[in-house]
């Protein structure tokens, strides 16, 4: 029997007068539904759709039925749902109300006035369903991103509900943070749970998916589920690097007395890729805005060569303010006196259709692609970028590997922090693992 | 220690504080603060606490005996025609400003045990049942606070590097706008996340329940103790005006301020 079902549903967000769903039927069945999709195809609102979250809490226009567990989603508020869907979100840090991890994962459960007796019982069960027992106890802000991420798995577990919906859980988390969400999820289906996904990384869970689903364009398709087809191993093209662009020499670095690297070299050139890999906290972001020269060295000597920055930051989005995408561009080529149209880097990064919108409204994916086109447009002398491919769909991700082969061969100086092994493997020249303060080769 | 207890101390530290204009009863009110918060919370945690006492504590000094020209001993005097600034600096301006410092300061130690002590579940648990979602949802945004700051030196860095410079106050807007936006988005994201888990079904309960210890009766007891026998001890007002005087000293409000270093026998730093 389905535990959701979907009928000619279409949605319209709030001012929009094109659908974000058409005329949506499909039921949910118990075991693993994988939801892929591109970026900006209509995922996460089909998910959000399952607990009522659209249309109850994004308002909007919505048209036809939807049915789980028996209660009609349109006519019952979210917030009485909880207890029948839990709802994992993409960013771990935007979803803990408490400061502790046993507190945050009873939240629910205090929210429906459960006595507390069977508090405590419900919450170290979630904590155990979700591998993280361990956890009891810890303060939230001292967990790693894939820890913050199953603390939130355990606290929609913990109201023990019918359908679990996790939205793109590992898009802001390392490969180790990833593989330790997805683990967790395919033990839940593994109990007998249903459990509705929206990934990208699909090599972990479709072998235990029972269904594939396919949103683009507002539109469902459902298929069996097959391998992921592996994209045949690029290898960078060959480099003539030019003269030194950036260099270290010496350098010590960190925040108020707290080290993060020490007595570090390394230089990178014209015409170069330079991935630079190793853990969470390890220091790839702060050997970046070294090099960048937005953080001084406590020590040592940083050099690069004049010419514009392209620094893509860990947060990309924060970036985004202008009204338009292109405009956005165009600020950034009018600074740097550049003559090349917007047009140029929205069509490399396939985004002409959303030119004309203001970022902030973009999906998750699309909003990683804007930001990029924001700081790569012209001709910039060193391209800095942090996880550049967080969250990406394979298209966007070899959109990009398109655009970094071209600043490369036309002379720009590159360097990556990265998680993503296949984009290593396929754009850098050199990789250099930053961990424990230092860089190696 | 139970956030019910530190807040019948702190309310009686305010409220004598507040209560009094005399500053000898004011000091031992400040030293009491300073101490409980170095037994429960540690000296190393107090540093940047104390630093902002000692700043505002001074400004609020420099304040009085910039504006406040009365009183009859005259330390120097700035020509009359200097706008605000003009006029004699008296001795009594900066007694009076120096008790007004050290009201703000006491007033800020006092309340500090609820963010150098406590973590936002302790103060939440503690508050009635009626204000148990407003209570959750202050936690809540109180968490969005880290990402606020390192969001800002983010934005403010990746816009340096697309050749922003700031000129003038228009051009903060740069920075501004998408730290706001940001934090906006993250409160909206916080506000679904809570939805989804059936915040604002109805009345609450709590994973932990909110226990008095006999330390935390003694507390309470102590602190309504110290407000009750103030009160009735009828401790002299001082005033510096117009000739400075020293402020009268009795048994009975001396007394009373001293219960309220009970806390340095009952907290403990768990550092």
């Amino acid at each position: 029997m389905a535990i959701a079902r979907i009928t000619h549903l279409s949605y319209w967000y709030p001012g929009s007068t094109n659908p974000a769903l058409t005329n949506v039927t499909k039921e949910f069945e118990d075991g693993l539904t994988v939801i892929t999709g591109p970026s900006g195809g209509g995922k996460s609102t089909l998910l959000r759709v399952l607990n009522g979250l659209v249309p109850h809490f994004h308002g909007g226009r919505i048209a036809g039925s939807i049915e789980v567990q028996g209660m009609d989603v349109i006519k019952t508020p979210t917030r009485r749902l909880a207890r029948t869907v839990g709802f994992v979100f993409q960013d771990p840090e935007l979803q803990t109300v408490y400061d502790v991890v046993d507190r945050e994962v009873a939240f629910g459960l205090e929210n429906i006035a459960m006595p507390r007796p069977e508090m405590v019982g419900r919450v170290e069960e979630a904590l155990h369903a979700a591998g993280i027992s361990h956890l009891a106890g810890r303060r939230v802000r001292t967990l790693s991103g894939g820890e913050r991420q199953r603390v939130a798995l355990a606290s929609a577990l913990a109201m023990r509900p019918r359908l679990v919906v996790l939205d793109e859980p590992t898009s802001q988390l390392d490969p180790e943070g990833a593989a330790m969400v997805l683990d967790a999820t395919v033990r839940l289906v593994q109990q007998g749970r249903a459990v509705v996904i929206a990934e990208h990384r699909l090599e972990r869970l479709l072998p235990e998916a029972a269904a594939l689903v396919t949103v683009d364009n507002g539109r469902v398709t459902t298929g069996p589920p097959t391998p992921p087809t592996h994209h045949a191993s690029a290898r960078p093209t060959p480099s003539h690097p030019g003269p030194v662009a950036w260099s270290l020499t010496g350098v010590t670095a960190g925040f108020g007395s707290h080290l993060v690297l020490d007595h570090v070299d390394g230089a990178g050139h014209e015409g170069e890729v330079v991935a630079l890999c190793g853990p969470n906290g390890g220091g790839k972001t702060t050997l970046l805005r070294l090099i960048a020269g937005a953080l001084a060295p406590f020590s040592g000597k940083v050099e690069r060569r004049p010419g514009r920055i392209a620094y893509l930051p860990q947060s990309p989005t924060a970036l985004l303010h202008r009204p338009t995408l292109r405009a956005e561009i165009a600020m950034t080529l009018e600074r740097a006196g550049e003559s090349d149209a917007p047009e140029v880097i929205l069509k490399q990064l396939g985004l002409e259709h959303v030119a004309g919108r203001y970022p902030r409204d973009l999906s998750t994916g699309e909003r990683q692609r804007a930001a990029l086109a924001a700081v790569l447009p012209g001709r910039p002398a060193l391209v800095l970028l942090d996880e550049p491919t967080r969250g990406m769909d394979d298209a966007s991700r070899d959109a990009l590997m398109r655009l970094i082969t071209d600043l490369k061969q036309s002379g720009s100086a590159i360097v990556l922090a990265t998680h993503d092994a296949e984009l290593r493997t396929a754009l850098a020249d050199r990789v250099l693992k930053v961990s424990g303060g230092t860089v190696t080769t | 220690m139970n956030a019910r207890s530190v807040a019948a101390w702190s309310a009686a530290c305010l409220f004598i504080v507040l209560f009094t204009t005399n500053p000898a009863y004011k000091v031992l009110v400040l030293a009491a603060a300073i101490a409980s918060l170095a037994a429960g919370a540690g000296l190393h945690r107090m540093r940047g606490l104390f630093t902002a006492i000692v700043l505002i504590a001074a400004f609020a000094t420099a304040l009085n005996f910039v504006s406040a020209h009365l009183g009859t001993t005259t330390l120097f005097q700035l020509p009359d025609q200097i706008p605000a600034l003009g006029g004699p600096y008296t001795l009594e301006a900066l007694a009076a400003g120096v008790n007004g410092g050290i009201t703000v300061a006491a007033a800020i130690a006092a309340a500090a045990p609820f963010s150098l002590m406590l973590a936002s579940h302790d103060v939440m648990d503690a508050l009635p049942s009626a204000l148990s979602r407003t209570g959750a949802a202050i936690a809540a945004s109180l968490n969005l606070v880290p990402s606020v700051a390192s969001s800002f030196v983010q934005v403010s860095e990746a816009q340096r590097l697309r050749r922003w410079r700031p000129r003038g106050p228009r051009s903060w807007a740069e920075v501004v706008v998408p730290v706001v936006l940001t934090s906006v988005e993250g409160s909206i994201q916080l506000a679904e996340s809570m939805e989804a888990r059936g915040f604002g079904s109805g009345p609450r309960t709590s994973l932990r329940a909110t226990q008095m210890r006999n330390t935390d009766w003694i507390l309470v007891a102590t602190s309504s103790a110290a407000v009750i026998a103030f009160i009735a001890a009828r401790a002299a007002d001082w005033y510096p005006y117009p000739t400075l005087h020293a402020p009268a000293i009795t048994i009975a409000p001396l007394a009373a301020c001293l219960l309220l270093f009970t806390p340095v026998l009952t907290w403990r730093s768990r550092a």
